[in-house]
């Protein structure tokens, strides 16, 4: 599974860590997530998707090995 | 994130005060082949007891030196509470890093056992069996705290 969380965090201009405690994960998730070594739950996408103000399928999508 | 079957987070500092002394002293004592009985000897309750030279029975009150029941009891009280306690931060990625470095531990921790169990004889197989006592504990929380500084610094070097 992709996501372009960097990039919207980049555009909220917002720190991992800020996110982070945003959302109530750690920031180890947050870093873990943008480099694609960890699919967050659906409550965690949802979160994420509400802070963005984003659907869940603008932020994650599927890849041909998923 | 709510999690289940986890001690608060200060239950992990008392595992630590808990599990390094005794762990400690427990070595230095077993190594250095000092008779564990002769200490803090007292009457105890016995469901099954089966002495050197001695009939075996079934609750009983027998003497015995008590100090390697602490110590072992200590060391196991003391790693559940360093395994088992959140994380300041736990959260469901943690919760995965520690499911997967149990999985990791049970594995090593049985591997090592066969190995043991294939090459090992006589007495010492008791201290193998001894040893595995604490041992699958010991290797998650190598395992578990490892990964865990591994992603703080991998998450520092980003920033």
């Amino acid at each position: 599974m992709k996501n372009n969380l960097k990039v919207l965090r980049a555009i909220k201009n917002i720190s991992q860590e800020d996110l982070a405690k945003e959302i109530e994960v750690s920031r180890q998730t947050i870093n873990a997530m943008e480099k694609g070594k960890y699919a967050p739950s659906t409550i965690l996408a949802l979160k994420l998707a509400r802070f963005f103000e984003k659907t869940v399928n603008e932020i994650f999508t599927l890849e041909e090995t998923d | 994130m709510k999690t289940h079957f986890l001690f608060p987070n200060k239950c992990k500092k008392i595992g630590w005060i808990l599990f390094v002394p005794s762990l400690l002293l427990g070595s230095i004592l077993f190594i250095s082949g000092i008779d564990f009985g002769k200490y803090f000897k007292m009457k105890v309750f016995a469901f099954y007891s089966d002495q050197f030279l001695s009939e075996s029975k079934f609750f009983t009150v027998i003497e015995n030196g008590v100090l390697d029941e602490i110590l072992i009891v200590l060391i196991m009280v003391g790693a559940i509470l360093i395994s088992f306690s959140k994380t300041k931060n736990e959260d469901e990625f943690i919760s995965k890093i520690r499911y997967e470095s149990l999985v990791w531990a049970t594995y090593l921790n049985f591997i090592l056992m066969i190995i043991a169990t294939l090459v090992i004889y006589g007495f010492e197989y008791f201290n193998v069996l001894l040893a595995n006592v604490f041992a699958m504990l010991l290797f998650f929380i190598i395992r578990f705290h490892f990964m865990i500084y591994k992603l703080n610094k991998s998450s520092n070097d980003e920033e």
